[in-house]
Protein backbone atom coordinates (compact mmCIF):
# COMPACT_ATOMS: atom_id res chain seq x y z
CA UNK A 1 0.00 0.00 0.00
CA UNK A 2 1.08 3.34 -0.65
CA UNK A 3 1.83 5.52 2.55
CA UNK A 4 2.61 9.50 2.84
CA UNK A 5 4.15 11.90 5.59
CA UNK A 6 2.73 14.25 7.13
CA UNK A 7 3.66 16.48 9.86
CA UNK A 8 1.87 18.12 12.57
CA UNK A 9 1.44 19.25 16.15
CA UNK A 10 -1.01 17.69 18.54
CA UNK A 11 -1.37 19.07 21.49
CA UNK A 12 1.70 21.44 21.22
CA UNK A 13 4.17 18.87 20.38
CA UNK A 14 5.68 18.29 16.71
CA UNK A 15 4.61 14.90 14.82
CA UNK A 16 5.69 13.47 12.07
CA UNK A 17 3.57 10.69 11.02
CA UNK A 18 3.28 8.31 8.16
CA UNK A 19 -0.32 7.92 6.85
CA UNK A 20 -2.07 5.66 3.96
CA UNK A 21 -3.84 8.26 1.94
CA UNK A 22 -7.05 7.50 2.40
CA UNK A 23 -6.42 7.54 6.13
CA UNK A 24 -9.07 8.87 8.32
CA UNK A 25 -7.87 11.53 11.03
CA UNK A 26 -9.77 9.07 13.93
CA UNK A 27 -8.06 6.28 13.09
CA UNK A 28 -4.72 7.51 12.78
CA UNK A 29 -5.20 9.54 16.33
CA UNK A 30 -6.16 6.77 17.82
CA UNK A 31 -3.62 4.66 16.26
CA UNK A 32 -1.23 7.09 17.60
CA UNK A 33 -2.22 6.84 21.22
CA UNK A 34 -5.09 9.78 21.23
CA UNK A 35 -7.58 7.39 22.97
CA UNK A 36 -9.65 10.70 24.50
CA UNK A 37 -10.69 10.52 20.72
CA UNK A 38 -14.06 8.35 20.84
CA UNK A 39 -15.11 6.58 17.89
CA UNK A 40 -18.93 6.86 18.17
CA UNK A 41 -21.29 7.02 14.46
CA UNK A 42 -18.59 7.28 12.35
CA UNK A 43 -20.91 9.38 10.02
CA UNK A 44 -20.72 13.08 11.37
CA UNK A 45 -23.48 12.72 14.05
CA UNK A 46 -22.35 12.48 17.61
CA UNK A 47 -19.46 14.34 18.26
CA UNK A 48 -17.90 11.97 20.16
CA UNK A 49 -14.36 12.33 18.03
CA UNK A 50 -14.20 16.10 18.23
CA UNK A 51 -10.94 17.53 17.99
CA UNK A 52 -9.76 21.41 17.64
CA UNK A 53 -8.41 21.68 14.52
CA UNK A 54 -6.18 25.58 14.45
CA UNK A 55 -8.80 26.18 17.69
CA UNK A 56 -11.96 25.20 15.69
CA UNK A 57 -14.08 22.15 16.50
CA UNK A 58 -14.33 19.71 14.00
CA UNK A 59 -15.33 15.75 13.42
CA UNK A 60 -12.12 13.40 13.11
CA UNK A 61 -14.62 10.99 11.35
CA UNK A 62 -15.35 13.30 8.74
CA UNK A 63 -11.79 14.52 7.65
CA UNK A 64 -9.28 12.61 6.19
CA UNK A 65 -5.67 12.29 8.34
CA UNK A 66 -3.51 13.89 5.28
CA UNK A 67 -5.96 16.77 5.36
CA UNK A 68 -4.28 17.49 8.90
CA UNK A 69 -0.79 18.13 7.45
CA UNK A 70 0.37 21.48 8.50
CA UNK A 71 -2.05 21.95 11.25
CA UNK A 72 -2.66 22.06 14.19
CA UNK A 73 -4.50 19.42 17.08
CA UNK A 74 -5.87 19.74 20.50
CA UNK A 75 -7.06 16.81 22.03
CA UNK A 76 -8.13 16.06 25.47
CA UNK A 77 -5.33 14.59 26.46
CA UNK A 78 -3.99 18.20 25.78
CA UNK A 79 -6.50 20.56 27.74
CA UNK A 80 -5.12 19.91 31.28
CA UNK A 81 -2.00 22.15 32.07
CA UNK A 82 0.39 19.42 33.54
CA UNK A 83 -1.62 18.19 36.48
CA UNK A 84 -3.75 21.66 36.58
CA UNK A 85 -7.03 20.63 35.24
CA UNK A 86 -8.54 23.34 32.28
CA UNK A 87 -11.61 25.56 33.91
CA UNK A 88 -14.08 23.31 31.95
CA UNK A 89 -12.83 20.12 32.99
CA UNK A 90 -13.47 21.26 36.92
CA UNK A 91 -16.94 22.72 35.91
CA UNK A 92 -17.81 19.25 34.48
CA UNK A 93 -16.75 17.62 37.56
CA UNK A 94 -18.47 19.87 40.07
CA UNK A 95 -21.55 19.87 38.04
CA UNK A 96 -21.81 16.57 37.58
CA UNK A 97 -21.66 16.71 33.71
CA UNK A 98 -19.85 13.66 33.32
CA UNK A 99 -21.35 10.27 33.74
CA UNK A 100 -20.13 7.26 31.90
CA UNK A 101 -17.91 9.88 30.19
CA UNK A 102 -18.04 8.64 26.47
CA UNK A 103 -19.38 12.21 25.35
CA UNK A 104 -17.18 14.11 27.74
CA UNK A 105 -13.75 14.68 25.90
CA UNK A 106 -15.72 15.97 22.69
CA UNK A 107 -18.13 17.68 24.74
CA UNK A 108 -15.48 20.10 26.29
CA UNK A 109 -13.37 21.04 23.62
CA UNK A 110 -16.20 21.72 21.61
CA UNK A 111 -17.34 24.02 24.54
CA UNK A 112 -13.20 25.31 24.56
CA UNK A 113 -13.73 26.73 21.10
CA UNK A 114 -16.95 28.09 21.84
CA UNK A 115 -15.33 29.83 25.18
CA UNK A 116 -12.85 31.36 23.19
CA UNK A 117 -14.35 32.75 20.72
CA UNK A 118 -17.78 33.82 22.58
CA UNK A 119 -16.29 34.38 26.26
CA UNK A 120 -19.92 35.21 27.73
CA UNK A 121 -22.21 32.55 25.70
CA UNK A 122 -26.33 32.96 26.80
CA UNK A 123 -27.50 29.50 27.58
CA UNK A 124 -29.09 29.07 23.80
CA UNK A 125 -25.96 29.93 22.29
CA UNK A 126 -24.25 27.03 24.42
CA UNK A 127 -26.92 24.70 23.62
CA UNK A 128 -26.65 25.58 20.15
CA UNK A 129 -22.87 24.96 20.41
CA UNK A 130 -23.07 21.32 21.76
CA UNK A 131 -26.29 20.04 19.55
CA UNK A 132 -23.33 18.37 17.91
CA UNK A 133 -22.50 16.64 20.83
CA UNK A 134 -24.59 13.70 21.73
CA UNK A 135 -24.80 12.64 25.05
CA UNK A 136 -26.97 9.35 26.47
CA UNK A 137 -26.65 9.97 29.66
CA UNK A 138 -26.94 13.40 31.52
CA UNK A 139 -29.89 14.70 29.50
CA UNK A 140 -27.85 18.18 28.80
CA UNK A 141 -28.69 20.13 31.74
CA UNK A 142 -25.57 19.81 33.50
CA UNK A 143 -23.47 20.32 30.64
CA UNK A 144 -24.76 23.21 29.79
CA UNK A 145 -24.69 24.40 33.85
CA UNK A 146 -21.05 23.69 33.61
CA UNK A 147 -20.00 25.19 30.34
CA UNK A 148 -21.87 28.22 31.83
CA UNK A 149 -19.91 28.22 34.87
CA UNK A 150 -16.57 27.48 32.89
CA UNK A 151 -17.45 30.56 30.99
CA UNK A 152 -17.46 32.76 34.42
CA UNK A 153 -14.25 31.13 35.53
CA UNK A 154 -12.72 31.88 32.15
CA UNK A 155 -13.50 35.41 32.50
CA UNK A 156 -12.53 35.96 35.74
CA UNK A 157 -9.23 34.39 35.39
CA UNK A 158 -8.54 36.93 32.03
CA UNK A 159 -9.78 39.57 34.12
CA UNK A 160 -6.79 38.24 36.88
CA UNK A 161 -4.29 38.86 33.97
CA UNK A 162 -5.61 41.93 32.45
CA UNK A 163 -5.12 43.92 35.82
CA UNK A 164 -1.20 43.02 35.73
CA UNK A 165 -1.42 39.80 37.58
CA UNK A 166 -2.04 41.28 41.06
CA UNK A 167 -1.83 38.01 43.61
CA UNK B 1 -12.85 2.22 4.13
CA UNK B 2 -10.40 3.87 1.99
CA UNK B 3 -7.91 1.58 1.66
CA UNK B 4 -8.02 1.51 -2.34
CA UNK B 5 -7.20 5.19 -2.52
CA UNK B 6 -3.37 5.62 -3.91
CA UNK B 7 -2.94 8.79 -3.62
CA UNK B 8 -3.71 12.38 -2.21
CA UNK B 9 -3.11 15.49 -3.65
CA UNK B 10 -3.26 18.73 -2.81
CA UNK B 11 -2.64 20.61 -5.86
CA UNK B 12 -1.41 24.53 -5.70
CA UNK B 13 -3.57 26.00 -8.29
CA UNK B 14 -6.59 25.81 -10.11
CA UNK B 15 -4.85 24.57 -13.67
CA UNK B 16 -3.07 22.04 -11.56
CA UNK B 17 -6.05 20.66 -9.58
CA UNK B 18 -8.07 20.76 -13.14
CA UNK B 19 -4.95 18.74 -15.07
CA UNK B 20 -4.94 15.86 -11.91
CA UNK B 21 -8.79 15.54 -12.56
CA UNK B 22 -8.35 15.19 -16.02
CA UNK B 23 -5.24 12.71 -15.50
CA UNK B 24 -6.64 10.41 -12.98
CA UNK B 25 -10.12 10.32 -14.61
CA UNK B 26 -13.10 8.40 -13.25
CA UNK B 27 -10.99 7.54 -10.07
CA UNK B 28 -10.26 10.84 -8.97
CA UNK B 29 -12.60 12.59 -6.32
CA UNK B 30 -12.55 16.53 -5.54
CA UNK B 31 -12.02 16.27 -1.87
CA UNK B 32 -13.04 19.98 -0.08
CA UNK B 33 -14.56 19.61 3.67
CA UNK B 34 -14.95 15.64 2.81
CA UNK B 35 -17.82 15.48 4.66
CA UNK B 36 -19.98 14.15 1.89
CA UNK B 37 -17.24 11.87 0.38
CA UNK B 38 -16.32 10.05 3.31
CA UNK B 39 -19.41 9.24 4.04
CA UNK B 40 -20.70 7.97 1.03
CA UNK B 41 -17.88 5.62 1.20
CA UNK B 42 -17.47 5.35 -2.44
CA UNK B 43 -14.99 2.32 -2.89
CA UNK B 44 -13.96 3.32 -6.42
CA UNK B 45 -11.94 6.50 -5.36
CA UNK B 46 -8.40 5.74 -6.36
CA UNK B 47 -7.15 9.49 -6.06
CA UNK B 48 -8.14 12.10 -3.17
CA UNK B 49 -7.86 15.75 -4.82
CA UNK B 50 -7.76 18.33 -2.05
CA UNK B 51 -8.47 21.73 -3.08
CA UNK B 52 -8.56 23.47 0.12
CA UNK B 53 -5.05 25.41 -1.08
CA UNK B 54 -6.65 27.29 -3.73
CA UNK B 55 -7.48 30.24 -1.94
CA UNK B 56 -10.94 29.72 -3.28
CA UNK B 57 -12.23 30.35 0.40
CA UNK B 58 -13.45 34.22 0.17
CA UNK B 59 -16.55 35.98 0.16
CA UNK B 60 -16.10 39.27 -1.80
CA UNK B 61 -17.67 41.55 -3.92
CA UNK B 62 -18.19 41.28 -7.44
CA UNK B 63 -19.31 44.39 -9.20
CA UNK B 64 -22.90 44.99 -7.60
CA UNK B 65 -23.17 41.44 -6.22
CA UNK B 66 -21.12 39.23 -4.25
CA UNK B 67 -18.54 36.09 -5.16
CA UNK B 68 -18.22 33.04 -2.69
CA UNK B 69 -15.34 31.14 -3.37
CA UNK B 70 -16.09 27.36 -3.42
CA UNK B 71 -14.14 25.99 -0.19
CA UNK B 72 -15.41 29.01 1.79
CA UNK B 73 -16.83 26.94 4.60
CA UNK B 74 -20.47 27.30 5.64
CA UNK B 75 -18.98 28.75 9.53
CA UNK B 76 -17.81 31.63 7.58
CA UNK B 77 -20.53 32.56 5.33
CA UNK B 78 -22.98 31.98 8.51
CA UNK B 79 -20.71 34.19 10.47
CA UNK B 80 -19.59 36.93 7.63
CA UNK B 81 -21.38 40.41 8.58
CA UNK B 82 -21.72 40.90 4.42
CA UNK B 83 -23.30 37.59 3.94
CA UNK B 84 -25.88 38.47 7.35
CA UNK B 85 -26.75 41.60 5.42
CA UNK B 86 -27.48 40.68 2.11
CA UNK B 87 -30.87 40.05 1.26
CA UNK B 88 -32.15 39.87 4.65
CA UNK B 89 -29.45 37.55 5.22
CA UNK B 90 -30.94 34.42 3.65
CA UNK B 91 -27.27 32.70 2.67
CA UNK B 92 -25.97 32.82 6.14
CA UNK B 93 -29.24 31.71 7.43
CA UNK B 94 -28.92 28.63 5.73
CA UNK B 95 -25.35 28.40 6.07
CA UNK B 96 -26.19 28.40 9.71
CA UNK B 97 -28.77 25.64 9.91
CA UNK B 98 -26.15 22.98 7.86
CA UNK B 99 -25.52 20.31 10.78
CA UNK B 100 -23.42 20.68 14.04
CA UNK B 101 -20.82 23.37 14.55
CA UNK B 102 -18.13 20.92 13.74
CA UNK B 103 -19.86 20.24 10.57
CA UNK B 104 -20.16 23.84 9.57
CA UNK B 105 -16.40 24.40 10.42
CA UNK B 106 -15.42 21.96 7.69
CA UNK B 107 -18.72 21.49 5.40
CA UNK B 108 -17.88 23.81 2.08
CA UNK B 109 -20.62 25.60 -0.25
CA UNK B 110 -18.57 23.98 -3.19
CA UNK B 111 -19.51 20.53 -1.61
CA UNK B 112 -23.16 21.23 -0.41
CA UNK B 113 -23.68 22.28 -4.05
CA UNK B 114 -21.44 20.01 -6.54
CA UNK B 115 -22.54 17.12 -4.06
CA UNK B 116 -26.04 17.65 -5.61
CA UNK B 117 -28.03 16.56 -2.88
CA UNK B 118 -31.91 17.43 -3.34
CA UNK B 119 -31.59 18.65 0.29
CA UNK B 120 -28.55 20.86 -0.34
CA UNK B 121 -29.31 24.12 2.02
CA UNK B 122 -27.16 26.46 0.28
CA UNK B 123 -28.61 25.87 -3.22
CA UNK B 124 -31.88 27.41 -2.01
CA UNK B 125 -31.17 30.99 -1.19
CA UNK B 126 -28.47 30.71 -4.10
CA UNK B 127 -31.38 29.28 -6.88
CA UNK B 128 -33.68 32.09 -5.22
CA UNK B 129 -31.29 34.79 -5.58
CA UNK B 130 -30.24 33.82 -9.21
CA UNK B 131 -26.57 33.07 -8.51
CA UNK B 132 -24.23 31.82 -11.32
CA UNK B 133 -22.35 28.63 -10.77
CA UNK B 134 -18.69 29.02 -12.09
CA UNK B 135 -16.76 26.37 -13.27
CA UNK B 136 -12.91 25.14 -14.55
CA UNK B 137 -12.06 23.11 -16.88
CA UNK B 138 -9.42 22.47 -19.58
CA UNK B 139 -10.72 25.14 -21.51
CA UNK B 140 -10.94 27.62 -19.40
CA UNK B 141 -14.08 28.96 -17.30
CA UNK B 142 -17.23 29.11 -17.65
CA UNK B 143 -20.35 30.57 -15.64
CA UNK B 144 -23.86 28.67 -16.07
CA UNK B 145 -26.88 29.79 -14.20
CA UNK B 146 -27.26 27.47 -10.72
CA UNK B 147 -31.09 26.05 -12.24
CA UNK B 148 -28.99 24.78 -15.11
CA UNK B 149 -26.20 22.85 -12.47
CA UNK B 150 -28.05 20.56 -10.87
CA UNK B 151 -29.40 17.72 -13.35
CA UNK B 152 -30.73 15.13 -10.92
CA UNK B 153 -29.71 13.74 -7.52
CA UNK B 154 -26.56 13.44 -7.00
CA UNK B 155 -25.68 14.83 -10.41
CA UNK B 156 -24.39 18.11 -12.05
CA UNK B 157 -23.46 19.47 -15.49
CA UNK B 158 -19.92 19.62 -14.16
CA UNK B 159 -18.83 16.43 -16.24
CA UNK B 160 -15.09 16.13 -14.65
CA UNK B 161 -14.87 20.29 -13.90
CA UNK B 162 -13.97 21.77 -11.11
CA UNK B 163 -16.30 24.52 -9.21
CA UNK B 164 -14.23 27.71 -8.52
CA UNK B 165 -17.04 30.01 -7.46
CA UNK B 166 -20.66 31.23 -7.21
CA UNK B 167 -21.39 34.75 -8.06
CA UNK B 168 -24.82 36.76 -6.78
CA UNK B 169 -25.96 39.47 -8.58
CA UNK B 170 -27.23 42.61 -6.95
CA UNK B 171 -31.23 41.85 -6.37
CA UNK B 172 -34.19 44.20 -7.14
CA UNK B 173 -33.93 47.19 -4.66
CA UNK B 174 -36.24 48.99 -2.69
CA UNK B 175 -39.92 47.18 -1.40
CA UNK B 176 -38.09 43.80 -0.73
CA UNK B 177 -38.07 41.16 1.10
CA UNK B 178 -35.95 37.52 1.91
CA UNK B 179 -37.13 34.75 3.69
CA UNK B 180 -35.54 31.29 4.65
CA UNK B 181 -37.00 28.58 6.20
CA UNK B 182 -35.94 25.18 6.89
CA UNK B 183 -37.70 22.46 8.43
CA UNK B 184 -36.00 19.28 10.04
CA UNK B 185 -36.25 16.36 12.44
CA UNK B 186 -33.59 17.75 15.10
CA UNK B 187 -31.25 20.79 14.86
CA UNK B 188 -28.50 18.79 12.97
CA UNK B 189 -30.50 17.02 11.06
CA UNK B 190 -30.85 17.48 6.84
CA UNK B 191 -33.66 19.00 5.59
CA UNK B 192 -37.56 17.42 5.52
CA UNK B 193 -38.07 20.60 3.39
CA UNK B 194 -36.19 23.89 2.82
CA UNK B 195 -37.56 26.80 1.10
CA UNK B 196 -36.36 30.61 0.46
CA UNK B 197 -38.45 33.21 -1.05
CA UNK B 198 -37.83 36.55 -2.35
CA UNK B 199 -40.29 39.29 -3.60
CA UNK B 200 -39.92 42.85 -4.66
CA UNK B 201 -43.51 44.92 -4.71
CA UNK B 202 -44.41 48.33 -6.47
CA UNK B 203 -45.65 51.66 -4.97
CA UNK B 204 -48.90 49.95 -5.38
CA UNK B 205 -48.33 46.73 -3.37
CA UNK B 206 -47.81 44.88 -6.46
CA UNK B 207 -45.32 42.00 -6.83
CA UNK B 208 -43.35 43.26 -9.79
CA UNK B 209 -41.04 40.00 -8.84
CA UNK B 210 -41.18 36.94 -7.15
CA UNK B 211 -38.47 34.33 -5.92
CA UNK B 212 -39.49 30.41 -4.77
CA UNK B 213 -36.81 27.75 -4.40
CA UNK B 214 -37.23 24.78 -2.71
CA UNK B 215 -35.13 21.64 -1.54
CA UNK B 216 -35.96 17.89 -0.07
CA UNK B 217 -38.95 17.80 -2.26
CA UNK B 218 -37.88 17.15 -6.00
CA UNK B 219 -34.67 15.05 -7.36
CA UNK B 220 -32.90 18.33 -7.15
CA UNK B 221 -32.86 21.73 -5.60
CA UNK B 222 -36.06 23.41 -7.66
CA UNK B 223 -37.34 26.84 -8.64
CA UNK B 224 -41.08 27.03 -7.82
CA UNK B 225 -41.93 28.40 -11.14
CA UNK B 226 -45.67 28.21 -11.24
CA UNK B 227 -45.97 29.50 -7.73
CA UNK B 228 -43.75 32.55 -8.87
CA UNK B 229 -46.29 33.70 -11.92
CA UNK B 230 -48.92 32.75 -9.30
CA UNK B 231 -47.53 36.30 -7.90
CA UNK B 232 -46.58 37.82 -10.22
CA UNK B 233 -48.25 41.22 -11.36
CA UNK B 234 -50.82 40.70 -8.54
CA UNK B 235 -51.72 42.86 -5.51
CA UNK B 236 -50.14 41.02 -2.32
CA UNK B 237 -52.58 39.68 0.19
CA UNK B 238 -52.99 36.62 2.26
CA UNK B 239 -55.54 35.03 -0.80
CA UNK B 240 -52.22 35.54 -3.25
CA UNK B 241 -50.42 34.02 -0.61
CA UNK B 242 -52.08 30.95 0.03
CA UNK B 243 -52.71 30.60 -4.38
CA UNK B 244 -49.01 30.32 -4.30
CA UNK B 245 -48.59 28.30 -1.68
CA UNK B 246 -51.34 25.69 -3.40
CA UNK B 247 -49.20 26.38 -6.84
CA UNK B 248 -45.48 25.40 -4.54
CA UNK B 249 -47.21 21.87 -2.90
CA UNK B 250 -48.52 21.18 -6.16
CA UNK B 251 -44.95 21.59 -7.90
CA UNK B 252 -42.92 19.54 -5.33
CA UNK B 253 -42.20 15.92 -6.18
CA UNK B 254 -41.37 14.80 -2.77
CA UNK B 255 -41.19 11.00 -2.28
CA UNK B 256 -41.63 9.13 1.09
CA UNK B 257 -38.10 8.16 3.11
CA UNK B 258 -37.34 7.28 6.44
CA UNK B 259 -37.45 10.98 7.55
CA UNK B 260 -41.15 12.35 6.14
CA UNK B 261 -43.71 11.00 4.12
CA UNK B 262 -44.23 12.73 0.53
CA UNK B 263 -47.89 13.93 1.54
CA UNK B 264 -46.33 15.63 4.80
CA UNK B 265 -43.44 17.03 2.73
CA UNK B 266 -46.00 18.38 -0.15
CA UNK B 267 -48.11 19.76 2.65
CA UNK B 268 -45.09 21.59 4.64
CA UNK B 269 -44.15 23.20 1.17
CA UNK B 270 -47.17 25.07 1.41
CA UNK B 271 -46.72 26.00 4.79
CA UNK B 272 -43.68 27.23 4.24
CA UNK B 273 -44.46 29.34 1.40
CA UNK B 274 -47.09 30.87 3.16
CA UNK B 275 -44.82 31.45 6.20
CA UNK B 276 -41.74 33.20 3.82
CA UNK B 277 -43.71 35.25 1.67
CA UNK B 278 -45.57 36.69 5.03
CA UNK B 279 -42.07 37.41 6.19
CA UNK B 280 -41.06 38.86 2.96
CA UNK B 281 -44.36 40.95 3.12
CA UNK B 282 -43.47 41.96 6.40
CA UNK B 283 -39.90 43.52 5.13
CA UNK B 284 -41.64 45.17 2.39
CA UNK B 285 -43.91 46.90 4.72
CA UNK B 286 -47.09 45.37 3.43
CA UNK B 287 -49.09 44.72 6.14
CA UNK B 288 -51.36 41.99 3.78
C1 LIG C 1 -24.03 14.85 10.07
C2 LIG C 1 -24.22 15.60 8.80
C3 LIG C 1 -25.17 16.62 8.73
C4 LIG C 1 -25.38 17.34 7.55
N1 LIG C 1 -26.29 18.32 7.54
C5 LIG C 1 -26.52 19.02 6.40
C6 LIG C 1 -27.50 20.04 6.35
O1 LIG C 1 -28.17 20.36 7.34
N2 LIG C 1 -27.71 20.67 5.17
C7 LIG C 1 -27.00 20.36 4.05
O2 LIG C 1 -27.24 20.97 3.01
N3 LIG C 1 -26.05 19.40 4.06
C8 LIG C 1 -25.80 18.72 5.20
N4 LIG C 1 -24.84 17.73 5.21
C9 LIG C 1 -24.14 17.38 3.97
C10 LIG C 1 -22.75 18.03 3.77
O3 LIG C 1 -22.14 18.34 4.98
C11 LIG C 1 -22.83 19.26 2.90
O4 LIG C 1 -23.34 18.91 1.64
C12 LIG C 1 -21.47 19.96 2.73
O5 LIG C 1 -21.66 21.28 2.31
C13 LIG C 1 -20.55 19.29 1.75
O6 LIG C 1 -19.38 20.06 1.65
P1 LIG C 1 -17.93 19.41 1.77
O7 LIG C 1 -16.98 20.50 1.52
O8 LIG C 1 -17.79 18.65 3.00
O9 LIG C 1 -17.99 18.43 0.51
P2 LIG C 1 -17.07 17.21 0.11
O10 LIG C 1 -17.49 16.00 0.84
O11 LIG C 1 -15.65 17.59 0.14
O12 LIG C 1 -17.54 17.10 -1.42
C14 LIG C 1 -18.87 16.75 -1.76
C15 LIG C 1 -18.94 16.33 -3.23
O13 LIG C 1 -18.69 17.43 -4.09
C16 LIG C 1 -17.51 17.26 -4.83
N5 LIG C 1 -16.86 18.58 -4.79
C17 LIG C 1 -16.60 19.31 -3.67
N6 LIG C 1 -16.13 20.52 -4.00
C18 LIG C 1 -16.09 20.56 -5.35
C19 LIG C 1 -15.70 21.55 -6.30
N7 LIG C 1 -15.27 22.77 -5.91
N8 LIG C 1 -15.77 21.25 -7.62
C20 LIG C 1 -16.22 20.03 -8.03
N9 LIG C 1 -16.61 19.07 -7.18
C21 LIG C 1 -16.54 19.32 -5.86
C22 LIG C 1 -16.75 16.14 -4.17
O14 LIG C 1 -15.97 15.42 -5.09
C23 LIG C 1 -17.89 15.30 -3.62
O15 LIG C 1 -18.42 14.49 -4.62
C24 LIG C 1 -24.61 17.01 6.39
C25 LIG C 1 -23.65 16.00 6.45
C26 LIG C 1 -23.44 15.29 7.63
C27 LIG C 1 -22.40 14.23 7.66
S1 LIG D 1 -17.71 9.45 15.60
FE1 LIG D 1 -17.39 11.33 14.62
S2 LIG D 1 -19.24 12.35 14.92
FE2 LIG D 1 -19.67 10.40 15.71
S1 LIG E 1 -22.04 11.04 29.98
FE1 LIG E 1 -22.54 9.21 28.97
S2 LIG E 1 -22.80 9.85 26.95
FE2 LIG E 1 -22.58 11.70 27.98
Amino acid sequence: MNTMEIHLQVNGESKRWSIAPGDLLLDVLRREGYFGVKRGCERGECGACTVLLDGKAVNACLMFAAQADGREILTIEGLAQGDRLDPLQEAFLDHGAVQCGFCAPGMLLNARALLMSNPDPTEDEVRDALSGNMCRCTGYVKPVEAVLAAARAYRRRSKAARTGGAR
Amino acid sequence: MFDHVEAFHRPRSIPEAVRLLRLKGRGARVVAGGTDVIVQADREIRALVDITGLGLDYIRKNGDGWAIGATATMSSVANSAAMRAFAAGIIAAAAATCGSVQLRNMATVGGNLANASPAADLAIPLLALDATAVAAGERGRRGMPLADFFTGPGKTSLDGRLLVEVLIPLPPRGRTGWSFQKLGRTEVDISLVSLAAGLQLDAKGRVKFARIAMGAVGPMPLRARAAEQTLAGHALDENLIGAAAAAAAREAQPISDLRASAEYRRDMCGALTARALRECARQAGCSL
